[in-house]
């Protein structure tokens, strides 16, 4: 059973059609990544399928079912910005959470720390930096220990170490087997996270796939030596090579599926060579989005 | 229900805003209701007389008279209750609390009925505090004493209470079509006060309007809420008042609520929050 599918899903605004006919199949276990540059419909689809939106067209389902309220206890979302009580302290806004999720307040204790607020649970929200005003919405995300987690540009306004901490946060909670929905206009931070994902680009998708798929036609591998003319030469004959550029003093070859750094060090040494650089490098998200971009246009 | 209630007490019991405009209202409501006499006395100190009757021998805390005095006079403070409705839900709409309330999972018809239930426990409590008041200075000034007066004309603190539920859900369905406090405070205050009284007299008294125009002013929405309890201090000067609750006026507030209510839960319903 899909954890969610929608169905032509359409949101029009007066003049613009910030969603169109979107059709997207989300599978248990998966870190699904919703890329998408700004105003392309990323936020819209996520307040769609949370019902704070209404759709024009089309219609959705969480967990095989019609969606009311009950789904969404079972939802663990942040839309945006984090929305509290400013006057409220973190308990006291995870309480008002816990009564409207339906689940037993003991879990707030639990969550605070997972998140790091544990210390400052009774300060007013308001006096929250941005960054832990994110955590405490990932926590009160978590608080009803829901089956789906939906993130939407969680690192956004985060300095490095905020940013590092909630990725890392979204990985823990990934192994422990939840489906998380990451909304992000951050290339980096989908191919980081996610384990599948959709592009988005004015309301309509462009692409949905896994991140190691998209990204397993785009191996390449760098080798480089002080004679680079001599390597150059042996590298062209060397077997199960796509494509072989060289950019600043390091050969770059996409590989055929066989070939591997280790392929390529024992040619070299057969061959009486020594690399001082030789690396494979997986491909770039931001690499394959520009081609699904440019697909597009073409 | 009580869960819906424990959230709406969650979310009040720490804004102070909330308190401030709870105990603003039940001072002036207090002091108010109950200094009658004192003003009385006040004014006649200063030469007034009603045709030669000194004002403070007005029985105006008298059995049964207490009643309609009081909830008449309360009634314009109602408009404090209805600030605080504002205020609330105006702010889960600027702080977006509505709209994480809604993705929490709490449906669009429970979070109206929470604010249905804080309309309810507000012109209860107002009503309750009335009811205090009224018992308090009648035991002081009543010159009639005693249970069988007491519950003589009490009527009138349930028509007060459905006068102050009509105008909280008025005031609901008016910030959840236009969530913008400033605006909505000015404008409640205006309309309530100033405005549709003035319609309402000008069509009711004006010597030269149409004829076929002037029952309609009862129809208005807060007219019908005033109208359930109609001025009574003329009798005071022997002018005949009326001094009971027309079923018909208790039905025309009653359809008022019903159609604020309808009109507040399409307009949630409806909104992209």
């Amino acid at each position: 059973m899909a954890i969610l599918e929608t169905n032509s899903l359409t949101k029009k605004y007066r003049r613009i059609t910030a969603l169109d006919q979107l059709n997207l199949i989300v599978e248990p276990g998966m870190v699904f990544g919703m890329l998408g540059p700004n105003g392309s419909g990323k936020t819209t689809t996520l307040g769609l399928l949370l019902d704070v939106l209404k759709p024009t067209s089309g219609s959705y389902r969480w967990f095989g079912e019609e969606p009311s309220a009950n789904s969404r206890k079972k939802i663990g979302a942040i839309l945006e910005s984090p929305c509290f009580y400013p006057f409220m302290t973190a308990t006291q806004n995870l309480k008002v959470v816990a009564s409207i999720k339906e689940c037993p307040p003991t879990q707030i204790e639990r969550v605070l720390k997972m998140v790091g607020l544990w210390e400052r649970r009774d300060d007013p929200f308001k006096t929250y930096s941005l960054g832990m005003k994110q955590r405490l919405a990932i926590g009160s995300a978590l608080l009803s220990d829901p089956a789906v987690l939906i993130l939407d540009e969680p690192t956004n306004g985060l300095d490095p170490m905020g940013i590092f901490d909630i990725r890392q946060l979204i990985r823990d909670i990934a192994a422990m087997g939840k489906t998380i929905m990451v909304a992000s206009h951050l290339l980096d931070e989908v191919q980081k996270v996610c384990s599948h994902f959709m592009v988005l680009q004015k309301g309509t998708k462009l692409f949905q796939g896994s991140v190691d798929e998209a990204l397993g036609d785009q191996r390449t591998i760098e080798v480089a030596s002080d004679e680079h003319e001599l390597l150059g030469r042996h590298l062209a004959e060397l077997a199960g090579v796509d494509k072989l550029t060289f950019e600043e003093g390091v050969y770059k070859i996409t590989p055929g599926a066989d070939l591997n750094t280790q392929a390529v060090n024992r040619f070299l040494f057969d061959r009486n060579m020594v690399a001082h650089h030789l690396v494979e490098k997986g491909g770039d998200l931001e690499q394959q989005f520009l081609k699904i971009l440019s697909d597009q246009g073409a | 229900m009580v869960r819906l209630l424990e959230i709406e007490w969650l979310k009040v019991r720490h804004h102070r805003p909330f308190w401030i405009l709870i105990g603003l209202y039940a001072l002036c409501v207090t002091v108010i209701c109950s200094g009658g006499k004192i003003f009385l006395q006040y004014i006649e100190s200063r030469g007034a007389n009603f045709n030669g009757i000194g004002p403070s021998i007005l029985p105006i805390y008298d059995y049964p008279d207490v009643w309609q005095n009081i909830t008449f006079v309360a009634a314009i403070f109602k408009i404090f209750l209805g600030f605080i409705m504002v205020i609330s839900i105006a702010n889960e709409s600027n702080y977006r609390t509505l709209r994480q309330n809604i993705i929490d999972g709490l449906s669009k018809r429970e979070f109206f009925l929470g604010k249905i239930l804080v309309c309810c426990v507000l012109a209860g409590a107002s009503t309750l505090l009335l009811l205090v008041i009224g018992v308090v200075v009648a035991s002081v000034y009543s010159s009639v004493q005693g249970f069988e007066y007491m519950f003589d004309s009490m009527s009138f603190l349930l028509a007060h209470f459905l006068a102050v539920f009509s105008f909280l859900v008025f005031s609901l369905f008016l910030v959840l079509l236009i969530p913008k406090p400033g605006l909505l405070i000015v404008g409640l205050f205006m309309y309530t006060l100033i405005f549709e009284p003035m319609v309402s007299a000008i069509i009711t008294y004006a010597p030269h309007g149409k004829e076929w125009l002037r029952p309609v002013a009862q129809y208005l929405p807060i007219t019908s809420m005033n109208n359930l309890n109609h001025i009574p201090f003329p009798r005071y000067v022997m002018q005949e008042i009326q001094d009971y609750i027309l079923l018909k006026e208790v039905i025309i507030a009653s359809v008022w609520v019903l159609v604020n209510a309808a009109l507040g839960y399409y307009v949630l319903r409806r909104k992209d929050w």
